[in-house]
């Protein structure tokens, strides 16, 4: 069977009838122009040519099996829950940068704040006093009791057995991720800040400590290191004796 | 992403049951059928930028659905059924006289070796030339015009088998 020569048929005779029957059965209702001439030459074939044609209408409606009712509408709405989920991964993957950004800049504040970049205590002890520059001022009227003091001094096991100068504030901080007491007092020109600290080994111990502006102590205790940081008007030297006179250890 | 949408609703309502059909006559399972067509669809939504043309549309599906199909085929080529006549559906809608030839017709089509009642089915349902189904199968004109002989050669054969038939193709 040949297509593609049908001109050469057309120029030749009517083509044969096996010819005829294999193209005709091919294609029932082709409109080559020699297949076309070939019915119109002989009756029968033209009667095989509507057979054939009225055959595939009937195959046609057999080949149309139904098509379920909902097969349209399940199509649609799956292709929106698809597009639904690929969105909700959008907005997810979207939360998920505005969290990781925040997280990155919580860590960041957190890192310049308590990081552990500030290998001894005095370091610390100078950049704690730094973040809070302004929190406290020696003309604050604001004064703590002793019994106020030693409450919070239980949770060190120590207390103080007198008064040991004008105490502005008295609060637990972390001091690099160590629960401390921050006490504030009223020093000669600026505030004097005195930390009680448990002793713990990743910061070393710095007994004596300065920059330009404040100087700093470190006294060591059985359990805690209690610092003293005041500008360089105050004398360190009183500092330390009236804590060692007054600072008593339950243990 | 909104002329995305309303193109394809225009595809699924207009071309969804020539695909079930077509995959049902692939794969004589409704279900499969089903599943196939929602595949492509899927398949179809994803990559629907990269159909320039409507009107190549149906054969592009087409394409689609007959890759899906053989990757099924591939996966579960155990599990494919040898085709059964409880398979075949019914329809409603049709005279009881006609939905008998109807069944019959079926049963002759779905016994058709694959590789000649796909053409036909693209011919007759589809609506497609030789040229045309000899790029969708990717064979040669020739080839597919012989096995369209063929196909329509077989039916007949089978209906001069049962003489009480033949008002079907002689009426």
């Amino acid at each position: 069977m040949n297509d593609n020569n049908t001109s050469n048929d057309m120029n030749n005779n009517i083509m044969d009838d096996l010819q005829y029957r294999r193209r005709i059965y091919a294609e029932p209702s082709s409109q080559d122009k020699d297949l076309i001439a070939a019915q119109n030459a002989d009756p029968t074939k033209k009667q095989l040519a509507q057979t054939l044609c009225q055959f595939d209408e009937k195959l046609k409606q057999a080949m149309k099996i139904p098509v379920p009712d909902d097969l349209c509408h399940k199509l649609l709405l799956r292709q929106t829950l698809a597009s639904h989920q690929q969105e909700k991964r959008k907005s997810r993957i979207h939360l998920a940068l505005a969290a990781s950004v925040a997280i990155t800049a919580g860590l960041i504040v957190h890192y310049f704040q308590f990081s552990n970049s500030h290998t001894n205590l005095g370091d610390y002890a100078l950049a704690h006093i730094y973040y809070e520059q302004g929190t406290f001022s020696n003309d604050d009227n604001n004064r703590v009791s002793l019994t106020a003091l030693n409450k919070k001094m239980t949770s060190f096991n120590g207390s103080f057995n007198d008064s040991m100068g004008e105490l502005i504030s008295a609060d637990y901080c972390r001091f690099d991720g160590m629960k401390s007491l921050h006490l504030v007092f009223k020093g000669l020109t600026d505030t004097v800040t005195v930390f009680i600290v448990p002793k713990k080994e990743h910061l070393a111990f710095t007994d004596k400590f300065n920059d330009n502006k404040l100087q700093g102590r470190s006294f060591a205790f059985k359990e805690n290191n209690i610092l003293v940081v005041a500008d360089k008007n105050e004398s360190l030297d009183n500092w330390q004796r009236t804590i060692n006179n007054n600072i008593s250890w339950s243990i | 992403m909104a002329t995305k949408q309303v193109r394809y609703e225009a595809l699924v309502k207009a071309l969804h049951g020539d695909l079930y059909r077509y995959g049902y006559w692939l794969t004589h399972d409704k279900q499969v059928a089903e599943d196939l067509v929602q595949e492509t669809f899927l398949r179809a939504w994803r990559a629907l930028d990269s159909l320039k043309d409507e009107k190549a549309a149906k054969s592009w599906l087409i394409t689609i659905l007959r890759r899906e199909n053989a990757r099924r085929f591939e996966r579960k080529r155990f599990d494919m059924s040898e085709y059964e006549e409880a398979n075949i559906m019914d329809t409603q809608a049709t005279s009881a006289e006609q939905e008998i030839e109807n069944h019959w017709l079926r049963d002759k089509i779905a016994q058709l070796a694959p590789e000649y009642s796909e053409p036909l089915i693209l011919q007759v349902l589809g609506g497609y030339s030789g040229e045309d189904i000899a790029n969708m199968l990717n064979l040669n004109k020739n080839t597919v015009m012989t096995r369209l002989f063929r196909a329509r050669h077989q039916l007949k054969d089978a209906l001069e088998k049962e003489p009480e038939k033949m008002r079907l193709i002689h009426e």
